[in-house]
Order: C-alpha cells, then structure tokens, then sequence
C-alpha cells in the first residue's frame, strides 16, 4: 500500500478540523434550543444561557405534560404519521416500479402526469373542496391521501429501481416468480437503502407537517401535536393575549419556544439513527456476477 | 387505424375542457333562496315579538354552526358552563367548529372561499371582510338589522351611525357587525420607570415636550444608554406600530397602526394624503430630533418584542411603548423579580399640537360575519334575533363576561365580584378555577364592547386611572362614509401599497436620520409620482358621489 503523502496528510488534518468547526457551530443552536427548554425565565430573558441550562427549571415541560390535550395531539401525531407513511409507501413504490420498465406503454404519459403536478397545483380551495366533497374531513385520510405521493421522492425511487440490472429480474422471471413476486422477493430487499430513506423524508414530512390537518379538522381533540404546540406558542408570546400574567404563564412564554423544539425534534432523533445504517448504498455490490 | 385504443390528444383536451366549464357552471348554480326580502318563511324558532331589552328564547329548540377562534390561554372545553347556560337561556345550541387562533384568518379565508363557512363567524377585523364582499358569500347585514333590536338600540343611544357608515361598501351597505363601544377605549401610551424618575428628582411628562426634556435629562445621567427603546415592529407594516399610532394621535394625523393613505381634512371638507400633511411632517421631526440625539434606541424599529423588553428587563433603557395589560402583567411582573425596588407606570397619552382628542373610529370592535347560507335557512330570523341578545342586549354581554350570577360572579351597586375559587387572569393565584378555562366565560368570542360600565368592571386600578383620563378626551370626528365601488377599489389597492410603502420607508429614513429633512419635497414628488393626486382624487369623487345619492 502507498503511504499517504505528506501534503495529503495535511491536508485531512485541516480537512478534519474544519468540519469539526462546521458540525460544532450545525450543533451549537441545537444545544442552545435544549438548554433553553431547562433553564429559567430570568436567564432566558437576560440572554444568559448558553450551552448549558442556567437556573434550571421544569415549569414549561410541567404545563404541557399536565394538558391531556397535549398527549391526545402526540398520538394523533403517531397516528397520522404511521398510517401517512404507510400509505404514502406502498403507492410511491408500486408507481415509482412501474415507472422504471422501460418496455412499459405510455410511461411518457404516466411521468408527466407526476411531474405536472410538481409544478401546477390545483390550489387551496379547490383542493379543500374535493377533500370536504369525498367526506374526508376529521379523518386521517384527509392528511394522507392528498399527500400520499410526493413527486421528488417518486423520482428518486424511479431512478433507484432503474438502476438495478433487469438480469436479476429476468433471471427471477425464468425461476417462475410472477411481477409481485419480483418486486416483493427481489426488488425491494435489494432496496433497502432506498426504501429507508423514502420511509424517513415521508416520516419527516407527517411528523412535521401542520397544515393539512388544520384545515382539514374541525376540532381540537383530532389535531396534531403541531397545531397544538404551533398555537400554544401564539398565545403565550402574542402580544396583549389576555390571561398571561400568573408566575407560570410568564415562565411558559420564555422557553415555550425551546420546549417545543425539544418536544418534536425528538422522536425523530431517536429514530433517525437507527434507519441511518441503510443509508450506506453498498447493497448491490457483487450482486450480479458477470 | 390510427387511433384504436388511444385517446388523441384533441379528444383529451376537449374533454378537459367541457369538465372544466361543467365545473365552472356548477358553481354559478344553486343560488335559489327565493325572494331574499321575504322572511315569513323563515320564521321557525323565532319570536314574534322580540325587543329590546327582552330576553331572547327561540320557541323551539335550534342549533347554529359558529367559527370559534380557539385561544390557547383558554382552549375549548365542551364542558363549559357557556354552552350548557347560552342552550337553557336561548334554547339554541351553538355548534362551534374550533379554529387555532395562530392561523384563524387563514382557516376563515378557506371556508368561506370553499362555500364551507359556518353561519356564524365571529372575531373578524374590519376591513377583513371586505375581501369577501364581491364573492357574496356573506350576507349584507345592514339589510336585516330590523331584526336586532338591542343592536339599533345602542347605535342610536350611542349615535354610532357615522362609524357604521365608515364601514359601508360601495352599495351602501355593511357586512360586518361590529362590535359597540358607548364611549372609546385607548389601549397604548408610554410607561416609564418612576423609581429612576424619582432617583433623579424627575416627573411623569404629561406632554410630548416634557417626555423630550426627561429623556435628555436620563440621557444626562446615563450617557451610555438609550433611555427609550420600544416595540411593536414585528408582525406590521408600519414599524413601531403603537408609537407612531399615539404620536400620531397627538399631532392628530393617522400612524403606525392606525396609518391609512387618506385622511379627512375637516377644514376643506375633502380628502388629503395623511403623510404630506404638516401635521405628519412635525411628527417626523420631532421623533427625528428623539433619534438624533440618542434617546430612542435606533433598533427600536426592526427589533422583536422580546428584545425590547429584555432591554428594559436588563436595565438597558427606562421607558417602552404599553398597554394596561403588558404594564401589569408583563413589565412590571418581570421587572419586579429581576430588579428590587423597580416600578413602572404608564403615562395617558402625552398632548401634542392637535391638543386633548383621541383618533376616531376606535368605538368600533372586530365583530361578526354571518354566511350568506345563513339567509337560505328557515331559522334565519331567529339566529338574527339569537346573535342580536347573545352579542348586543345588555343582558347578553353581562352574560357572555361574568357569567351566571351567584354562580360565577356577584353584582352590586355596579360592582363586580368573582365568587370565591375563581380567578380571572391571575386575579387569584391560588384560586381552583378560572372564569376563562373552567367556565368558558370572558371568551374573546363573545365578549367585547358594550356599555363604559360593563367595560369599564375589570379595569385594573392602573387601567382605570388611565382610561378615566382618557375618557375626558373629545374624539376627533369620524371620515365620512365614500365607498368605493368595485372597479375603483381594484384601482385604489393598486395605488394604495405602493404608496404606503414608499410613505413607511421614508418616514423610518426621515426618523432614522439617513435622509436629510431638506429632501421632504422630494420625497412628496416621489409620492406624486406614483399615482398620488389621482388617489386622493378618486377617493373624494367617491365622497362626492356617497354624499349626493345618500345625502
């Protein structure tokens, strides 16, 4: 093996302390927004805090552990997210596979279909409309049927099952498995790299997203912890609401913000390593023989 | 042949265009309420004769759908005693679908525009519901207030019919009920910490000159401060909003918040353009000179709120923009943990040039739409008649403030008390309950407005003190009524933001001193340039017009 030359090593010593320097300064708002969420009215309001927690203090966890409303919200939030992200999967596969036959008629048309609606919209109220009109309000479908197909990831996915040499299938095909087979036995755990990322930007995505199910939900008891925490935030930082004034009120509205952060960033940083290991691309190495 | 099994691209196009215009004709249908004056059909639950004063009972049981803007200080509770008292008063059930406050107007925008809307919806701002007019998906209610009789009762007890008339659009009628106020409310002024005033031998200014002469005084003592640094410049266009709003009010010229392109020059009986007044020019330069000698911090203009106050907080400056319930529960709550011995006080608004007035148009509150379907129902007189005594009777807003008596509160000779165990924005701290929350009751839905004494019974002691003050005040008259009619509306929008952009931008340079008061004849020119006579010109042609058809 040839020894790494002298300027390459220089050159990762400066390569590895600058993004040290990078991923401590991605870090440092983060570790701000946690220690916040712990500190006290005073510190937050006199700028004090900074990596650590400063007068620590557990009113804001109290006030929105304590709300049964919270709690119902989170779940919806699980709920919506599991069921979106389930959906959401199963029809970008089963149409980004279809997209990748090269053989198939008129997947020129199927494409643009998809892509056309990455540019053109129908807009808010015709959307609502067509929502109200095919009875899917205060249901879980609302959020995820109209948002069961992103587009980008379609194409990313597409471009995924493209790349996997049509051999295999072929091979699969004389063995005597039918199309589903194929992609249920071959195709998919030959993409677990993709799938996983697909399940995480869809993950992130329902976790996050506020707005379908604001407009699409009457009451507060079917709304997603977003809404909740997104209005909770209005009211404890608007200016002249009426009711703050009691010591905890005035707590809450220091690191209402920070809290909220905390709160749902969090699942997603628990889960985020575990899918992460699939991100390695090196699934196909070997795989075919030639 | 060519096209076996496919569709040709002309046969696709042809059947996406009849889809489209059968959608298109499917909207424009439906609009069959019959004769729109005659209401005998739609009588049902109604009382035939219901007046003023007289508490409304609907003869059979009804329910009406209402927007309910959910505020998460006091979210909604099914179980509040309101819904359960309002059904046994009234026999009506409100049927509320429940809106985050953080996005409210955009929910209402959607369900309007979505013919989705709910009957009733409450909480809107004037000129909110302007946007909705031409659509005619909300109901012109100036045509049913015969209906309402509490609420006629009060617009001519308290001769509110020149603010109705600023709110009527082009054809002479109004789709908003507003909230009423017997006498104007002031919000905003300045606060000032007395213990530094009185450490240095100093006194509360009672106009804008003696506010200058203390804060160069403070200056004087701390020469490394800005003794003033103030808020309100987010979520607005007007930078400083509140400021400029009360200044404003003391050289008798609209600002800040309540900043509007034309005002009403009394003296010539037209309309003029707000920010060439002479007026507006010496509000300019006296904030100028405030600037130009450090005394108002420059970053007073971009800043959040939560900087603002944490300056003050931390001691960085001495004086901030208020209102009564920032003062209490704000300021002086927090300075009170943070510094011994603090105290803060708010001023009634310092006098300027225009002398003791308050700006006109404030009797006026955020109110209610009601849905066009609304009309189409049987039950519409009686959800007229339901909204006339829940909103407007004096029985009604008691009801929807206090509550039930001997329950939640108890009265006497004007004096309201909660009862023991319940608190009312921290009135109590140890208290069980709150009238808010548990009770459902001080609902911003429901209560605003209404007689000084009604709205005058929560006051805090410092509120008082300062509304008492301001009250004495005379209320400059309000701006005759020029509706503009569609096609010049469309044209006045297209004026309108231009010019305000360029007013709000100049007057922050001219404030901020990054333009030399010299250029002010240029700046007017600029103003000329886009389109300024021609909008003064085609407001007052409406003017004229209102003035002829309607006398």
């Amino acid at each position: 093996m040839v020894k790494p030359s002298r300027s390459y090593r220089v050159f990762q010593g400066v390569n590895g302390v600058v993004l040290t320097l990078v991923v401590l300064v991605t870090l440092y708002p983060f570790a701000n927004i946690v220690s916040r969420s712990f500190s006290g009215e005073r510190q937050i309001r006199a700028g004090e805090v900074t990596l650590w927690p400063k007068g620590f203090n557990l009113t804001t966890y109290k006030i929105v552990f304590q709300d049964s409303m919270f709690w119902r919200n989170y779940g919806n939030t699980v709920f919506y997210t599991v069921v979106s992200t389930a959906v959401a999967m199963i029809l970008t596969t089963c149409y980004a596979y279809v997209l990748s036959k090269k053989n198939l008629k008129g997947r020129g048309v199927l494409v643009g279909v998809a892509v056309f609606t990455m540019f053109f919209t129908g807009g808010l109220i015709p959307n609502y409309i067509l929502v109200t009109e095919l009875g899917l309000k205060n249901s879980v479908w609302a959020i995820a049927l109209p948002n069961a197909i992103s587009v980008f990831n379609l194409l990313v996915m597409k471009a995924f099952f493209e790349s996997l040499p049509t051999e295999l299938e072929e091979a699969a095909q004389i063995d005597g498995l039918s199309t589903y087979g194929i992609l249920l036995r071959i195709v998919l755990p030959l993409s677990k790299a993709v799938v996983a990322t697909m399940v995480l930007f869809y993950t992130v995505s329902f976790w996050n997203s506020w707005f379908s199910a604001f407009l699409y939900m009457d009451h507060s008891d079917l709304m997603p912890v977003t809404v909740y925490l997104r209005n909770l935030i209005a009211g404890a930082t608007g200016a002249g609401n009426a009711g703050a004034g009691t010591a905890e009120m005035s707590q809450v509205g220091a690191s209402i913000q920070a809290v909220t952060i905390v709160l749902t960033a969090l699942p997603i940083i628990c889960v985020y390593p575990f899918v992460q290991r699939y991100f390695v691309s090196g699934v196909m190495l070997g795989a075919v023989k030639g | 042949m060519k096209n076996t099994g496919e569709l040709s691209r002309r046969q696709i196009l042809a059947a996406a265009g009849f889809i489209g215009l059968a959608a298109l004709t499917g909207c424009g249908s439906g609009d069959d309420g019959g004769d729109s004056k005659d209401l005998s059909k739609k009588q049902n639950g109604a009382m035939k004769e219901y007046q003023a004063g007289q508490q409304f009972k609907a003869s059979k049981a009804l329910s009406f759908s209402m927007l309910h803007n959910d505020n998460p200080v006091y979210p909604l509770k099914t179980s509040w005693l309101f819904w359960k008292e309002v059904t046994k008063r009234t026999g009506v059930t409100i049927k509320p679908v429940d809106v985050p406050l953080a996005d409210y107007e955009k929910k209402r925008s959607v369900l309007i525009g979505a013919g989705d809307a709910p009957f009733l919806i409450p909480k809107t701002y004037h000129p909110s519901e302007v946007a909705f007019v031409s659509s005619g998906a909300i109901l012109p209610v100036s045509e049913y207030v015969h209906l309402m009789p509490n609420f006629q009762d009060k617009v001519k007890k308290w001769r509110l019919e020149p603010e109705l008339d600023s709110i009527r659009q082009s054809d002479g009628k109004y789709y908003l009920l507003p909230g009423l106020h017997e006498r104007p409310k002031a919000g905003y002024s300045l606060s000032f910490r007395t213990d530094i005033l009185d450490k240095h031998g100093l006194t509360l200014p009672n106009t804008w000159d003696e506010v200058y002469d203390v804060l160069k005084a403070l200056k004087a003592e701390y020469p490394d401060k800005y003794p003033w640094t103030d808020r309100w410049s987010t979520n607005t266009p007007f930078p400083c909003g509140a400021l400029f709003m009360y200044l404003g009010q003391a050289y008798g010229v609209k600002a800040g918040w309540t900043y509007d392109n034309i005002s009403f020059d009394t003296k010539a009986q037209k309309f003029v353009f707000t920010a060439t007044q002479d007026a507006y020019r010496q509000m300019v330069e006296y904030l100028r000179k405030i600037v130009a000698e450090k005394l108002l911090d420059p970053e007073s203009f971009t800043q959040q709120d939560d900087q603002a106050v944490q300056k003050l907080l931390a001691e960085k400056s001495y004086v901030i923009s208020a209102n009564p319930q920032e003062l209490v529960q704000n300021y002086r709550y927090n300075l009170g943990k943070q510094v011994k011995g603090s105290k803060i006080e708010m001023v009634p608004v310092p006098l300027g040039p225009a002398g003791p007035v308050l700006l006109s148009g404030i009797r006026l509150e955020n109110g209610v739409m009601i849905s066009s379907k609304a009309l189409k129902s049987a039950d519409f007189v009686a959800m007229m008649q339901f909204v006339d005594w829940l909103w407007y009777s004096d029985e009604g807003q008691k009801f929807c403030k206090w509550g039930v008596e001997g329950v939640t509160y108890t009265e006497a000779d004007g004096k309201y008390r909660l009862e023991p165990g319940i608190s009312l924005m921290g009135s109590d701290p140890d208290a069980p309950k709150d009238l808010q929350k548990d009770y459902g009751f001080f609902n911003g839905v429901f209560t605003y407005g209404g007689s000084w004494e009604l709205v005058s019974s929560n006051f805090s002691p410092d509120e008082k003190k300062f509304q008492d003050v301001m009250s004495q005040r005379k209320e400059l008259p309000v701006d005759p009524a020029h509706p503009l009619q569609s096609f010049e509306q469309e044209q006045a929008t297209l004026w309108d933001t231009p010019l305000k952009d360029t007013v709000i931008q100049n007057t922050l340079q001219f404030v901020l001193g990054k333009r030399p008061m010299s250029e002010w004849d240029a700046f007017v020119a600029e103003l000329k340039a886009k389109n300024l006579q021609q909008f003064v010109d085609l407001h007052n042609k409406a003017y004229e017009r209102y003035r002829k058809e309607n006398g």
